[in-house]
């Protein structure tokens, strides 16, 4: 057993940490953050230094690096800014599925595309309900094309998007017989509409996505017809990975400046940081931290040897994000009114936090996924 | 409500409440009803302020806290001013046409009020006042705020040398730095005040001088239980609508996960003991006895508690729990600050322990 980092993953912590410490003005991502903007530029440059699609094969603009260093990336991203970090982590947002399932033309078209910036890509799967399966938006396929009916929730900067990958339920009689369908965004018979204004991940506008009709070609469709739950599946492993990134990144940049304004902020006398109430948080927040860590590398690691376990994979997600949020609540309690305070440049990691608990689906939810794995269900 | 609740979304964005809505308050006798009707109070008893104020922060209006007004600051002017002061102020303190702010909070002094830097000097007949507050709740809309100044410079003693002094809007010197953008409370203007040798009538001056330090430990013991209140009313009004949302999902079969009651029963359990708790101090508060120890404990464990149910309320609304359209978020955003102000949940503890002899 070896927990170190290999050189090359130590080298791509290190590149990615003065990339974010270089790019991301904080400034910056209060006002982002407050006109609910994507960071484009900085997403630009991100992706000029090869930052996004790392685990993507070389051919189509990648690195080929597994998910684990994609891991390092994100935490390293998120540990400078939550908002930043959250932003440029869900530019790509579903091309994995392209990357496992998609035929050539596909890879060809995407993979590049997101990897060098020349546009976004989202997916649409949630539904009102929440309902995995079956879906209610459908795709009719017959030899030529595929006319998809429904409405999609949440999908993550639908409205810049330049693609959409959505999963369509194909047979009503299978609730898995589902699709996974690649459109152009601005075609017939796609409407996007915003979803207002959130909580936080503001640099991340949600949208209502509505399909009237919208009718591409068979070619289209992402690996085999009918294959869209299995393929989602797989994807979510993914992204409850990549949530577990953004939780640990999230949390540590938290404890970094708890640790920084704890040593600097003077009262009765001297720092905070010499109070018993303060040092006993610090020490909660590393520990949490550092266990948070562990887990979320441990499942990145499974899945990049070919064997995801699942039970990993779900602790990283629920022990990362409830990591981020007290974390993120305890680095605003040592701010004091400071923390609450735009200008203190914390609160904003707070408010982002909470959505990972949210993200993919709830603790209440993974605990019984959990239980039923170990229950052997 | 009917008058503030169409607004108040609009409010919520513009950062801060219309003048008129704090009259409509007064005219309909929402602010201080505790005062005695000499000075043209209602003359009711300090559990119908607490009524108010656990009203408004049950519907989420953080934005017009009348709490603050009614039952955190004006207690100073009713407490310690004179017969003079009181028939001057009061009165418009219950109509609305005086708004309330009590500065204490520097920018190097906030769990430690010792080190505040704020001056009054006598000159004359006037104080002249020279320094700087932050975060200060109706710092934007206030007329009239206690501010807590150093009035003995040679003393070190924050025991003897700090003195509550009331600067109306337009005294010569005063100004106010920017409405501040927070977590929550986006309708309430958190301010700064700045005084530049700043004009103030001696007779302005609230008791005696020098004896501040002591006011703001007595008046503070209030000012938690409302903050307590405050939570406490939040955490109830969040759950309760969870509860509903969670049912009413249930009825459309759009729960695909049945949640056991497990989580929902912890939640409403806390909240249980919250309300008892805070039931037994508030009695005792309003009965006149000490519960410095008691309301310190309230005030932490209260805010944690109903941060951290509004929290798991918000996985229970899945995704829509992080969008504005559904209020809990805005609680999940409002309630964050409980646990800071009125002295830090660390400071609470601390005072517990001292209570306690260690």
């Amino acid at each position: 057993m070896d927990f170190h980092l290999t050189i090359e993953q130590r080298d791509i912590q290190k590149v990615a940490s003065e990339f974010a410490k270089g790019e991301f003005d904080p400034d910056a991502a209060l006002d982002y953050d407050l006109r609910q903007q994507f960071p484009l530029p900085i997403w630009k440059k991100a992706c000029e230094l090869g930052f996004i699609g790392v685990h993507f094969p070389e051919e189509y603009g990648g690195q080929e690096l597994g998910l684990l260093e994609n891991v390092l990336i994100v935490e390293a991203f998120c540990r400078q800014d939550s908002g930043i970090g959250m932003a440029l982590a869900l530019s790509g947002f579903g091309s994995e599925m392209i990357v496992r399932n998609g035929n050539e033309d596909q890879k060809t078209r995407i993979l590049p595309f997101v990897a060098h910036g020349e546009g976004i890509v989202t997916s649409a799967f949630l539904e009102e309900g929440h309902f995995l399966a079956p879906f209610a938006t459908t795709a009719k396929i017959d030899e030529n094309e595929c006319v998809i009916n429904g409405m999609k929730s949440f999908v993550t900067l639908a409205n810049m998007a330049d693609y959409i990958i959505v999963v369509c339920q194909t047979r009503m009689d299978t609730p898995q017989a589902q699709t996974v369908i690649l459109l152009k965004k601005d075609m017939d018979g796609i409407k996007v509409s915003s979803m207002g204004e959130k909580v936080g991940m503001r640099m991340v506008p949600v949208d209502q996505v509505v399909f009237a009709d919208a009718r591409v070609p068979v070619e289209n469709i992402v690996g085999q017809e009918d294959t869209g739950y299995f393929q989602l599946q797989d994807y979510f492993n993914e992204m409850r990975i990549k949530t577990g990134a953004m939780g640990i990144g999230i949390a540590q940049g938290g404890l970094d400046k708890a640790l920084e304004y704890s040593k600097k902020r003077q009262q009765f006398g001297k720092p905070i940081a010499s109070f018993g109430a303060i040092r006993n948080k610090l020490a909660d927040m590393y520990m949490d931290v550092e266990m948070a860590r562990l887990i979320t590398y441990k499942a990145a690691w499974s899945f990049d040897l070919g064997k995801p376990d699942l039970q990993a994979i779900l602790m990283a997600k629920m022990i990362s994000s409830q990591t981020a949020y007290k974390t993120a609540y305890n680095a605003v309690q040592v701010h004091g009114g400071y923390g609450y305070m735009a200008e203190g440049q914390i609160e904003h990691f707070y408010r982002d936090a909470k959505v990972l608990d949210l993200f993919l689906e709830p603790r209440y939810i993974q605990r019984n996924m959990l239980a039923d794995n170990m229950l052997g269900r | 409500m009917k008058e503030i609740i169409p607004f108040y979304d609009q409010w919520e964005k513009e950062g801060i409440i219309p003048k008129e809505a704090w009259k409509k308050m007064g005219q309909n006798g929402y602010l201080c009803p505790w005062v005695e009707k000499e000075y043209s109070g209602a003359g009711l008893g300090l559990e119908f302020s607490f009524i108010i104020t656990e009203e408004m922060a049950y519907a989420g209006v953080y934005g017009l806290m009348a709490g603050l007004h009614s039952d955190i600051v004006a207690p100073y002017i009713h407490s310690f001013g004179h017969d003079k002061q009181r028939r001057k102020w009061l009165p418009g303190c219950i109509s609305g046409d005086i708004i309330l702010a009590v500065a204490m909070t520097e920018p190097d002094a906030g769990s430690d009020l010792s080190s505040m830097r704020t001056t009054a000097v006598r000159e004359g007949a006037n104080y002249i006042i020279n320094g700087e507050k932050i975060y200060i709740s109706n710092g934007i809309l206030s007329n009239l705020i206690v501010v807590a100044c150093k009035t003995e410079i040679e003393s070190r003693s924050p025991y003897k040398n700090i003195s509550l002094i009331c600067v109306e809007e337009g005294s010569p010197g005063f100004s106010r730095g920017r409405n501040l953008e927070k977590t929550g409370w986006h309708s309430q203007d958190t301010g700064e005040l700045i005084f530049r040798d700043c004009q103030v009538p001696v007779s302005n001056l609230l008791g005696e001088e020098g004896k501040g330090f002591y006011y703001m430990m007595e008046k503070l013991q209030q000012e938690r239980l409302v903050s307590a209140i405050m939570s406490q009313a939040s955490a109830e009004a969040a759950f309760t609508m969870t509860l509903d949302y969670y049912k009413q999902r249930k009825c459309l079969k759009q729960a695909e996960v049945p949640i056991d009651a497990n989580g929902i029963a912890e939640m409403a359990t806390d909240i249980e003991i919250g309300r008892t708790f805070l039931n037994s101090l508030i009695y005792d508060h309003i009965h006149g006895e000490d519960i410095i120890k008691r309301v310190s404990m309230a005030k932490w464990w209260i805010s944690d508690m109903a941060n951290r149910v509004i929290s798991e309320c918000m996985e229970l609304y899945r995704d829509y729990g992080y969008l504005e359209e559904y209020k809990v978020g805005r609680f999940f955003r409002d309630v964050r600050a409980h646990p800071i102000y009125a002295g830090s949940n660390e400071i609470m503890k601390r005072i517990i322990g001292k209570k306690l002899g260690i």
